[in-house]
């Protein structure tokens, strides 16, 4: 896939999803379209139109990207051994936000976490005034726990598992 | 394999881009001439430029003839 032809120098990231219940998420291919595919998740904050996305109010956007996959092999009488980097799986993002029982989009990711099926399409958007970047995947939603500590506000956790391969680069 | 259903089969699918290119058969210079006219920031485009990457156009190297002398 294309790289972003794009370099900010300073932007605010933010991660959207698709807003319907049962979404029928964006093909790979689409994952990397901007115009009228992802800008649809995108909300208007970050330059996209929004029509058929949401925002997730989060704390902030984990790490994303690959994990690390080896294969160890080992030979007696050798000093060292080999690592040879295998099928890795794509990071999970574990997120946090406040908890809020009135936010839309955080009562649509408990209840994919319900169901366990539910594939939809996320996208970081990193956004530089006019500029937007954005870094689109399909996955779903393993976790969802609230941690209601009397010191503190309570908080939303919950776990998105990107699907293998799909992801996406996009910019405006 | 024909271009258009290679296309068809790319922008479909929710498989990684390269595993299907990869098993797509087509002629590299219909890749090439298709993805030149294509538009940027389209699916079309994004699956052209896969097939384009598993289907180079060679350039026919000229090189000198050898005589062979006996």
């Amino acid at each position: 896939m294309a790289a972003p032809n794009k370099i900010l120098p300073g932007f605010a990231a933010s991660l959207w999803m698709q807003s319907a219940a049962s979404p029928t998420p964006l093909t790979t291919a689409n994952l990397s379209v901007w115009t009228a595919q992802v800008a649809t998740i995108v909300g208007t904050a970050a330059n996209g139109t929004g029509a058929a996305g949401t925002q997730l109010n989060v704390e902030a956007i984990p790490a994303f990207g690959q994990d690390d996959a080896v294969a160890s092999f080992s030979v007696a009488g050798q000093r060292q051994s080999d690592k040879i980097p295998t099928q890795a799986a794509p990071t999970s993002m574990t997120i946090t936000s406040a908890w809020n029982p009135s936010d839309a989009a955080l009562l649509q990711i408990r209840s994919d976490a319900y169901s366990g099926t539910v594939d939809r399409t996320f996208v970081v958007a990193a956004a530089d005034g006019a500029t937007t970047i954005a870094y689109a995947f399909n996955g779903r939603v393993g976790e969802f726990k609230i941690d209601a500590q009397p010191g503190a506000e309570a908080k939303a956790v919950f776990t998105i598992h990107p699907r293998g391969g799909q992801y996406g680069w996009s910019n405006t | 394999m024909n271009l258009t259903d290679a296309i068809e089969a790319l922008t479909t699918t929710y498989r990684a881009l390269d595993d299907v290119a990869k098993s797509l058969p087509v002629d590299a210079n219909e890749v090439a001439a298709a993805l030149a006219k294509a538009t940027p920031d389209t699916a079309e485009h994004v699956a052209l430029q896969a097939l384009a990457k598993f289907n180079p156009v060679v350039k026919p190297t000229k090189t000198k003839q050898v005589e062979v002398k006996d």
